[in-house]
């Protein structure tokens, strides 16, 4: 080993320096804890060790499941929507027939609501949700699709269906950007051939655009799935006291995560929900990684 | 390839999963014995409303030591505070807590311990309104803080409607007609004859859920008390709604402030006033409020009747809110510290020249002792509240608080106004309590451990 070589572990020490402290040494302490009674009070090394007794409580805990389920509820329908919202804005954008004008422009109108932030987002939503008061109903009652206001954070369908919405909102712009450049990336000779073909749009999206466009499907499928599962800003801004809405229903994983920690203070089985939540996602991305790449294998 | 892509998914995962947790208090230093008072130091100061304000300018005078006031909205209050101490980084030499946190406070190690030297506070208890004493002592028995008032509670109420409908408007009559909840409910019927509603709303009830079978949420063996008045008062809340005895204007509503000064469109819910579609208008007579809640909320609500008011006791006796008020164990200041948590709560010149200037219910009885017998509040007709509420102050069974209060109570709120609404029945109810009871603390036993 020549002495460039140390000097090149010196320069790239800082970030292996940040990445423990910061990284590294909270994941560790998170899962020491996990396995202690510890409540937040003096340090978590004098908590009583009570071995896999917080995870026993995880597997059996019919809260978490519930709020398992809420939070593939909310994001399930944020991801559909979100992926065709974004999927059709691409394709009609990149449309080689249209050839549209101004791409660039949209890109940044679409993309905008990515870049306020969550709180703002959380507020105004509260104000054009309000049942009595908000734009929404006002619009819906004025159009006459409704008779009566509909309150809309009051039930807990619709108060799923509100954050699920919001949520579409606020990503399907980042998504589009991605896909719209994946279709970007994808050579014009395809689609050429396909038109001297005589294939139709229908024809070219499913069997052009669609399937060379997978690998950057799954990126977005699973950065969301990461990402939705992890969901906790919007519905703890948007229920009362942050306790998670109309009969629990916008308690996500995270939020209860966050209240087992911070308001009831039992911050060792707070830990094992998070490594709970961590094995959950992994699976769970392994499973779409494995399911979408299978037909190729 | 394989283990790499595996590897980034488990990677990027683990990193965002676990950056919630991993924060912990860290361990704040054994305070000196000897206390030293250092003029050159400003005393830093935390609390969540700006009543500090006026205290802290008259310990600038008197003490010649500058302070800092830093006010942090209630709803912030805990989750702001508590790291702070936690680290000690920035942290305040005095700061308050109200109700809701107190007692969860007092069991950490935030608060001095005022009982032993230098503080030696534990010499004052007999000064002391019980209940508020009682509140600021930990599970050792020992004073982690103070509060310079009482915050007792009782029926307030128009006097001309109860001219009307029972010909008599005198506090010990209504006393007489709202003395349990048989006869607060034969009363409501007899308002309700008249067009009257005896409460805002179903809620405004619970207070006397707990003093009528004055239990804590969780007794010494860390076991979960449901008493039988919590379980009766579901159906009494019940009754409110079903038979139209309540206004159903909700507890802070635009429609509950407007009560106060006169008729409102009956079940108004959180609309605006003059918005409400109710063409129906009824009209409120009383309302479930302690000290605060007649100076700050309803006097300034009810300008065109003040004079004809009344206070009265209800069913049984509560108390509603509080400041206490301590020093930070952590604090390089607990000389000047403790000067101002004396001056605030055992200071008689300073005590009589803050009642002069607010009215506020002391709870300090060298002082409410020389005030009490000739207070009167021109609001309510001349009446002595002073007295009326001392007295209800020294009725409240002291040991009834417990760390758990704010969560449970939360937690009981929501599933009988889901009771109340017809959504749940009383046993899902209360098999629903005793789960999330469970879940929220589980070092609690409730009988579903059995």
């Amino acid at each position: 080993m020549n002495s460039r070589n140390k000097y090149g572990y010196l320069f790239i020490s800082p970030f292996f320096i940040v990445f423990s402290i910061f990284g590294i040494y909270p994941i560790l302490l998170s899962l020491y804890m996990s396995f202690t009674d510890y409540k937040g009070i003096g340090s978590p090394f004098n908590a009583n060790w009570v071995g896999l007794q917080q995870y026993a409580r995880l597997i059996k805990d019919t809260y978490f499941l519930q709020a398992f389920i809420n939070t593939w509820k909310i994001w399930g329908v944020n991801i559909v929507l979100q992926l065709a919202l974004a999927l059709i804005l691409a394709v009609i954008f990149s449309d080689v027939r249209l050839k549209l004008k101004g791409v660039s422009l949209y890109r940044a109108i679409f993309y905008l609501p990515n870049l306020m932030t969550v709180s703002s987002v959380a507020l105004l939503f509260l104000f054009i949700l309000d049942w009595q008061h908000g734009a929404l109903n006002g619009l819906l009652l004025k159009a006459g699709f409704i008779s009566r206001p509909i309150n809309w954070l009051g039930q807990p369908q619709t108060a799923q269906l509100s954050v699920s919405l919001i949520q579409t909102w606020l990503w399907f712009g980042h998504t589009f950007i991605i896909i719209f450049a994946g279709i970007e990336g994808i050579s014009k000779d395809y689609f050429e051939a396909a038109m001297i073909d005589g294939a139709n749009r229908t024809q070219t999206f499913f069997k052009v655009t669609l399937p060379l466009l997978k690998p950057i499907m799954i990126y977005v499928v699973i950065t969301s799935l990461i990402g939705g599962l992890q969901l906790f800003e919007i519905p703890f801004l948007m229920s009362q006291n942050g306790l998670g809405g109309p009969e629990g229903s916008l308690v996500t994983m995270v939020l209860y995560l966050f209240n087992q920690a911070f308001k009831y203070r039992n911050f060792g089985y707070a830990a094992a929900v998070a490594y709970g939540l961590f094995f959950i996602i992994l699976i769970f991305s392994i499973v779409v990684f494995k399911g979408m790449f299978k037909e190729e294998a | 390839m394989k283990i790499k892509k595996y590897l980034g998914i488990l990677l990027s995962t683990v990193l965002v999963t676990t950056s919630l947790v991993g924060c912990g208090p860290k361990k704040t230093g054994e305070g000196e014995k000897k206390l030293e008072v250092d003029k050159t130091k400003v005393l830093r100061v935390w609390s969540f409303t700006d009543e500090l304000k006026e205290p802290l300018k008259y310990f600038e005078e008197k003490y010649g030591i500058k302070t800092e006031l830093t006010i942090v909205p209630t709803a912030d209050y805990a989750s702001k505070l508590q790291p702070v101490l936690d680290s000690g980084v920035n942290a305040p030499d005095v700061f308050t807590a109200e109700i809701a946190w107190v007692k969860q406070w007092v069991d950490m190690p935030y608060w001095e311990n005022l009982s032993d030297a230098p503080y030696n506070a534990n010499e004052w208890e007999k000064d002391y309104v019980p209940y508020v004493w009682n509140i600021g002592k930990d599970n050792n028995g020992k004073v982690k803080a103070l509060s310079w008032q009482a915050t007792p509670g009782g029926f307030i109420y128009k006097r001309w409607i109860a001219r009307e409908v029972w010909g008599n408007d005198d506090p010990a009559f209504v006393a007489q007609k709202l003395s349990n909840m048989d006869n607060f409910m034969k009363a409501a019927e007899e308002l309700k004859q008249k067009g009257y509603k005896i409460v805002p709303d179903e809620g405004a009830i619970r207070w006397f859920a707990k003093g009528s079978e004055p239990k804590p949420w969780v007794n010494e063996k860390n076991e979960l008390q449901l008493t039988q008045a919590q379980i009766d008062f579901m159906d009494y809340q019940k009754q409110l709604r079903d038979k139209e005895y309540s206004a159903m204007a909700p507890e802070w509503s635009p429609a509950w402030f407007a009560s106060m000064g006169g008729p409102i469109p009956f079940n108004a819910g959180w609309d605006k006033v003059e918005e409400a579609k109710s063409s129906k208008k009824v009209e409120v007579f009383g309302y479930v409020m302690p000290t605060w809640g007649l100076h700050y909320v309803i006097k300034p609500n009810a300008k065109e009747t003040a004079g004809d008011w009344g206070l009265t006791s209800g069913p049984s006796p509560y108390f509603w809110g509080g400041t206490w008020v301590g020093v930070y164990s952590g604090s390089k200041n607990k000389g000047a510290a403790w000067e101002f948590v004396k001056m605030m709560t055992h200071d008689q010149e300073f005590l009589n020249w803050w009642y002069k200037k607010t009215g506020d219910l002391l709870s300090y009885k060298p002082v409410t002792d020389k005030v009490k017998d000739t207070a009167k509040d021109d609001f309510l007709k001349g009446q002595n509240h002073y007295e009326f509420f001392l007295k209800e102050a020294e009725k409240i069974t002291p040991e009834i608080v417990t760390k758990y209060d704010q969560g449970i109570d939360q937690i009981w709120g929501s599933l009988v106004s889901e009771y109340v609404d017809g959504k749940k029945t009383k046993d899902q109810v209360i098999n629903e309590f005793y789960k999330q009871v469970k879940n929220a603390y589980p070092e609690i036993k409730t009988p579903l451990d059995k």
